[in-house]
């Protein structure tokens, strides 16, 4: 299985959660829709860690995090009635979480050059490859490159790469094709190697 | 998870992609090592090895990231739905109300919140579970009385009428004593059988 070097098992949220206690979302999505706040409580308590997640792989910042996804459910109960049920209700979640935090990552870099990203040259880096290979700086300086990517790249790396998702479902919450979230995925990969310093 | 759709060949039609001195494109090579391709060129390739050994010193710090997002099960949902469902109440969905009670009394009550508690009464029966609920003035009735059109998802193995009849009687008397609406007629709509034991069991073993 190609897929089995990613270890993260997507959290899919329980969209069809069964019985024995629990109510399924597509019930209580219904219930909401006809105004039941009751019920939309419900589904906002069980989707929000997930979704908390996400916006914090996304923005970085806890406190924009919580923000995106508390406006993000904010939309969800206006827009609810006209949810027709044809995604899950966690997956259509997190396509609104998605494009929040898009908004947000475009509204950081306004005039970012979104497709030159991939172009950056390879840091200068006094460091020694000893050094780049020893964990934490590694993890540090890729938190500090995300920033070189451009809202796109880094929407669609991280919902690759953290959040192990497949490229039909990226491309699904973005709303982009598939080849795009591949080259977008491809060029952030390039460019982070590059800012890792193990590019030559 | 992984999808097989697009083939790595002309995955990239931007022209954004580049050679390595072995003539393989990068992105090719890349896409290999992720779907872990055996291939006897980049096995031996020196340029695709460094590739290949750069794509991993990056996963290796993603792996390291990764880990530093704590698991959803981590996050306290509790502070995050209270404020969200405090800006939910300040929203107005005006909804449409209901009158209860003689015809001459100026007495109503919000469709949702009847909605709420008929749910919650066909919930009494058990395994029912309850979904659309909708109420709406009965067509040529005296006194204000109602029709409640409701969805259920029922037990796979119950017998279905008599189970109706008990969550219809339910909804009537919850209509009637817990809110005094005259219900002039409570249609039950059955939109899933669910097989209660199976997913009792799938339940255990998670």
């Amino acid at each position: 299985m190609a897929g089995a070097r990613r270890p993260t098992a997507p959290p899919e949220a329980d969209g069809g959660t069964g019985d024995t206690g629990v109510t399924a979302d597509a019930l209580l999505v219904v219930r909401a829709a006809e105004g039941d706040e009751d019920a939309f409580a419900t589904l906002v308590q069980r989707h929000a860690p997930a979704l908390l997640r996400l916006a914090t792989r996304m923005l970085r910042t806890p406190a924009e995090a919580e923000d995106a996804v508390q406006d993000a459910f904010l939309s969800a109960w206006r827009r609810l009635p006209e949810f027709q049920g044809e995604a899950s209700f966690g997956t259509w979640m997190y396509r609104i979480v998605t494009n929040r935090c898009l908004n947000v990552l475009r509204a950081r870099r306004p005039v970012a050059p979104l497709e030159a990203a991939g172009e950056v040259p390879a840091a200068e880096h006094a460091t020694s490859p000893a050094r780049i290979t020893e964990g934490r700086d590694a993890v540090r300086e890729l938190r500090d490159a995300l920033d070189l990517l451009s809202a796109e790249q880094r929407a669609c790396w991280v919902l690759r790469e953290l959040d192990g998702r497949s490229y039909e479902f990226i491309a699904d919450a973005v709303g982009i094709s598939q080849e795009a979230v591949r080259a977008r995925v491809f060029r952030a990969r390039r460019c982070l190697t590059r800012a890792l310093g193990a590019w030559r | 998870m992984t999808t097989h759709t697009d083939p790595p060949e002309g995955a990239r039609a931007d022209g954004d992609d580049e050679s390595l001195p072995c003539g393989r494109p990068l992105s090719r090579v890349w896409d290999d090592w992720e779907r872990q391709t055996d291939d006897p060129h980049t096995a031996t390739c020196p340029h695709c090895r460094t590739a290949v050994d750069d794509l991993a010193l990056l996963e290796s710090a993603v792996r390291g990231l990764r880990e530093e997002t704590p698991d959803p099960s981590a996050h306290d949902a509790e502070p995050l739905t209270r404020r969200v469902m405090d800006l939910v109440r300040l929203e107005l969905r005006p909804g449409r109300p209901l009158p209860l009670g003689e015809p001459a009394e100026d007495l109503w009550i919000m469709e949702t919140v009847a909605a709420r508690v008929l749910r919650a009464a066909a919930e009494t029966v058990e395994g029912v579970r309850a979904g659309s609920c909708r109420i709406v003035d009965a067509d040529g009735h005296e006194g204000g009385a109602v029709e409640v059109r409701l969805d259920i998802h029922a037990p796979a193995d119950a017998a279905l009428r008599p189970l109706a009849e008990r969550v219809r009687q339910r909804v009537r008397e919850a209509a009637d004593r817990e809110l005094g609406l005259v219900t002039a007629s409570v249609d039950i709509r059955v939109t899933d059988l669910v097989d209660v034991r199976a997913e009792g069991r799938e339940g255990d073993t998670a």
